[in-house]
């Protein structure tokens, strides 16, 4: 199993209710041997970042599917270094356009994916990523 | 320890607990037999919530957890979900079910998952409340799910075991059977606007009036409680402190360490154990079981 | 970051199974169907079409949704497609005023009007109908957990244009079942969300009797992932369930049922969209008269709207979503729909642009005006795999149907969180299909291009000036209102929420008078009914 011993955060950030895919996710996650937090909908950046830390995850998966991303994530990423979570890998899903991939990416986002995307290569990027620490 | 208060975590101090936390869930019976003692910390009062898949014991934990931080007590919780079986990975749904009082300082929660352990604890699960404890927080929860030996683990770790049931449902005969009620020192029937509720809590009273706390002058209290409606929260409350007033003049130190001290050692025993079994091939098997036996006894002994 | 996978083996033939599973004949033949079943447009249980004149009556109501920015930004567009053709408005909130939070709320932070348009107060609804004729435009709103209010709004609108309320007509989905399960956009918990839309579909019966007070939703949970048989299985048990508050509440079903609309989606599989449409018309015929006595033809009579697009279309290669959304529009006309939905090309990842959404207005008049299929009504009637299928989807939909009623019914699997869990994992495993390349989808799994290219023509930008906007209307209310006013409405509002059997209705309307925000509205039902704790269980 791939992620044997990792520990991720499934996080549903903002007002966006589309939660299918983050539930795809933490689901394809665990298969793979990881230990999964589904946060459910409706959570604060700083609530993501609070749990993250207690949990002591090795990242945190934001799904945003309301075009709100680049907001989220930037939040996110902030509550996250002033929790003293700033080690902690932050991976995007969700309707990402190709033009926002590099500002996420500048703002701290480890990873982005999308939903066309299967899921062993989601898993497996999530394994490359959880691995470069 | 930075805090501003007892129990009060600052960013820094959370952020060493959860690591340490994290550690201890991942480290070897090996590593802990090598590592230094733990320093004795104030025992914090610590209550253990534990019952069958399903009944409500996060979102009652949530509600209280909720209450007591509004009192001004720190509360530092630890959440044990169970691992799958076939991937070892696990969903830790418990704390999201809990944590409504998550923005409050007062309030630390923590998942871990049962791994491969044998009684539905994780791996040094005594080394981990300690830790929490050097926290200073005034109470500490541990919360399970009731499976295999889990309900008489938790009750060697906590003051007080609170077992919550559901009403319709097998739970009270599975209770008997597994002798589960001799466990608890509380029980709560949980969803009690059901309709089954008072029947189950007439059941669980009468067998209760028996059972082995009789004997040592504690009365098993068995309480409806609705987490929809608030229900029964002030009663359980009101419960939890006169059980811990009966610990205080029924229970010395000395006896609370020794018993978390015992399941300590056999806990580290009985991994370190498997440890040798699962080294053993089906060739070894053959051997006659006094010569296994040494083997295994020899393999113990090196740290 | 976005690998390639390795190419698939060609598809090279169309799978034997539809995607809910049923296995198709190779050929359909005449024994296989039951004549005397199919019956006669118009006539119960209406399998054919609930018009005897189908289309040549009345057209289906090109529908396209649309919504963002500010109030101002949104009415621009509408008068736009009015005047490409549009028949009727269908209006997209933001999701702040989906989930009842003012655009100064910390949760709304960085989702004003990025999704739809935002709504705060009566003022935003006067801009956003400014020169439109709601007398003789047909508007419906996607809104649910405050569609009570945005309702009250838009009535509150048409009073002060001294519109008579008989002459409105439009939906508010008012949906809150589907929220729970498939959308998000919930608030209270269940029971009382259900007896706010008993007050509002009550009400509207009373006040608005040509507009359609709930549209009850297979669109969200057939995105999520589930099959075209579990979509209508799922819709028609929340159906249910609010025919049960409603006549619990002492409604009518012969009156209430008139006004009952439904929606959905149109995805590619031509032949089981079609058949889930037919059956699921005849099946809720049939179990109105059955199990609630419903004797008027026209309270049994199951309309529906439908979205062309959705989760079928893809990202890559997306012009190719313009051929997909033709054959759904075909689809749906072959179904019988009263109101279609065309998404847009680029409808997959952003919001579309005057180009995309022009063609996709285009497809649905192409449809309706070059290719002759709405000429005839059900054309398709009689045909031996049509009926077949039509029978087939039927049993299917009883089954899944029978399976919530042993959980408990619809709404104990939702407070328990047991239809979540089942849709999450129905869509798992749809995921892994497609994944595999078991279940095609052109340009994404199959016939893909070796190296991303950049398809798009244009991209919509939001204008960032439009919160602002937004945001300074919002103060400028709050400080030029009747503050009294506000108060007395929000604190009989208040009083008659901790009733059971006040109709709310009158009280929002006075409250979107007086310029009460959606925000205060919602926190006044929250402070007496609580949140709604989402049960996350995977």
């Amino acid at each position: 199993m791939s992620l044997a011993g990792k520990r991720i955060l499934i996080a549903k950030p903002g007002l966006d209710g589309h939660d299918v895919g983050a539930k795809i996710i933490a689901l394809a996650l665990r298969d793979a041997g990881a230990e999964v937090i589904y946060t459910g909908l409706r959570k604060s950046p700083q609530y993501i970042a609070r749990v993250a830390v207690e949990e002591d995850v090795d990242a945190v998966g934001l799904s945003i599917l309301s075009g709100s991303h680049v907001d989220l994530v930037r939040d996110t990423v902030r509550h996250l270094r002033e929790a003293q979570g700033g080690n902690i890998k932050i991976f995007v899903g969700g309707t990402i356009p190709q033009e926002d991939v590099e500002p996420l990416m500048s703002s701290g986002a480890a990873g982005v994916f999308n939903a066309s995307q299967r899921i062993e290569d989601v898993v497996a990027e999530v394994d490359r990523l959880l691995d470069d620490a | 320890m930075p805090e501003s208060q007892a129990g009060v975590l600052d960013a820094t101090a959370r952020r060493e607990l959860a690591r340490e936390i994290s550690r201890l869930a991942r480290a070897s019976a090996q590593s802990v037999l090598r590592a230094a003692p733990i320093a004795p910390v104030p025992p914090a009062r610590r209550i253990g919530f534990t019952g069958p898949p399903g009944v409500g014991k996060s979102t009652l934990v949530g509600k209280l957890v909720e209450r007591r931080a509004a009192q001004g007590v720190s509360v530092g919780v630890l959440a044990i979900d169970p691992a799958s079986p076939y991937s070892k990975g696990a969903i830790l749904g418990d704390r999201i079910r809990m944590d409504q009082a998550s923005g409050d300082p007062r309030v630390f929660m923590r998942s871990v998952s049962s791994r491969d352990s044998q009684d539905g604890m994780c791996n040094n699960v005594a080394d981990i409340l300690c830790a929490m404890e050097a926290h200073h927080f005034n109470e500490i929860v541990l919360e399970t799910v009731g499976v295999g030996q889990a309900e008489h683990a938790v009750k060697a770790l906590v003051d007080t075991v609170v077992l919550l049931m559901q009403p319709e449902t097998g739970d009270a005969i599975q209770a008997l059977k597994a002798g589960i009620l001799e466990v608890a020192d509380i029980i709560v029937v949980s969803k009690s606007d059901l309709h089954g509720a008072p029947k189950m809590r007439e059941v669980l009273a009468s067998t209760v009036r028996f059972g082995a706390q009789r004997a040592v002058g504690w009365t098993v209290p068995v309480l409806g409680v609705s987490v929809e409606t608030g229900k029964g929260l002030d009663e359980l409350e009101a419960a939890l402190t006169a059980h811990a007033a009966w610990v205080a003049a029924n229970r010395t130190g000395a006896e609370t360490q020794a018993r978390r001290a015992c399941y300590r050692v056999q806990d580290l025993v009985l991994r370190r154990l498997d440890d040798q079994l699962a080294a053993l091939s089906p060739a070894d098997y053959e051997r006659p079981v006094a010569e296994l036996y040494q083997r295994v006894l020899e393999g113990l002994q090196q740290t | 970051m976005n690998k390639p996978h390795t190419e698939l083996a060609e598809p090279n033939q169309p799978s034997l199974k539809t995607p809910s599973g049923i296995e198709a004949p190779e050929v359909a033949t005449a024994d296989m169907v039951h004549p005397e079943g199919i019956g006669a447009p118009g006539e119960y249980p209406f399998t054919r079409g609930i018009f005897d004149n189908g289309y040549r009556g009345r057209l289906w109501t090109f529908r396209q949704y649309s919504g963002f920015g500010s109030a101002e930004e949104t009415n621009e567009r509408y008068k736009f497609l009015i005047n490409q053709g549009q028949t009727g408005l269908s209006v997209a909130l933001d999701l702040p005023t989906q989930c009842g939070y003012d655009p100064t709320d910390p949760m709304a932070s960085s989702e004003v009007g990025k999704v739809g348009v935002p709504i705060a107060t009566l003022a935003d609804a006067e801009i956003l109908f400014d020169g439109l004729d709601l007398a003789k435009l047909s508007t419906s709103f996607t809104i649910n957990g405050t569609a009570a209010i945005i309702y009250a709004m838009y009535l509150a609108v048409a009073d002060k244009r001294g519109i008579p309320r008989a002459k409105l007509t439009g939906t508010i989905q008012n949906d809150i079942l589907k929220e729970y399960v498939a959308r998000g956009t919930w608030i209270f918990p269940v029971r009382p969300s259900m007896r706010l839309i008993a007050d509002s579909v009550m009400y509207s019966n009373e006040q608005t009797p040509r507009f359609n007070p709930i549209s009850i939703a297979g669109a969200h949970v057939r995105d999520a992932g589930c099959t075209a048989v579990e979509e209508m299985a799922y819709t028609l048990a929340n159906a249910f369930a609010y025919v049960d508050e409603l006549v619990r509440r002492g409604g009518d079903p012969n009156a209430f049922a008139k006004r009952l609309s439904f929606f959905f989606y149109v995805h590619m599989d031509f032949f089981e969209e079609i058949c889930k449409f037919r059956a699921a018309r005849r099946y809720w015929a049939k179990q109105l008269k059955a199990r609630y006595g419903v004797t008027d033809d026209k309270a049994l009579m199951f309309r529906f709207g439908v979205v062309c697009g959705g989760s079928s279309l893809t990202a890559e290669q997306p012009y190719n979503n313009i051929v997909r959304v033709g054959i759904e529009n075909m689809a749906a006309v072959f179904g019988g729909a009263q109101s279609i939905f065309t998404c847009a090309f680029d409808e997959a990842f952003q919001i579309p642009t005057e180009t995309s959404a022009e063609i996709a207005l285009r497809t649905q008049q192409i449809v309706a005006y070059e290719s002759g299929i709405s000429r005839t009504v059900d054309p398709l009637g009689g045909s031996y795999y049509v009926e077949w299928l039509t029978d087939r989807m039927e049993e299917e939909m009883e089954k899944v149907m029978a399976e919530i009623d042993e959980y408990g019914g619809t709404v104990q699997a939702i407070e328990d969180g047991y239809l979540q869990m089942r849709i999450a994992r129905r869509a798992l495993e749809r995921k892994l299909d497609t994944d595999k390349g078991d279940r095609v989808v052109v340009g994404v799994n199959h016939f893909r291009h070796e190296e991303e290219r950049n398809e798009l023509g244009e991209v919509f930008r939001m204008n960032p000036e439009a919160v602002k906007t937004v945001v300074e209307r919002y103060h400028h209310v709050k400080a030029t209102r009747d503050n009294a006013a506000v108060e007395r409405t929000l604190a009989a509002l208040a009083a008659a929420s901790a009733t059971d059997d006040v109709n709310l209705m009158p009280l929002l309307v006075d409250c979107c008078h007086a310029y009460a925000t959606v925000g205060e509205m919602v926190d006044t039902l929250k402070r007496e009914w609580g949140e709604f704790e989402e049960p996350v269980r995977l």
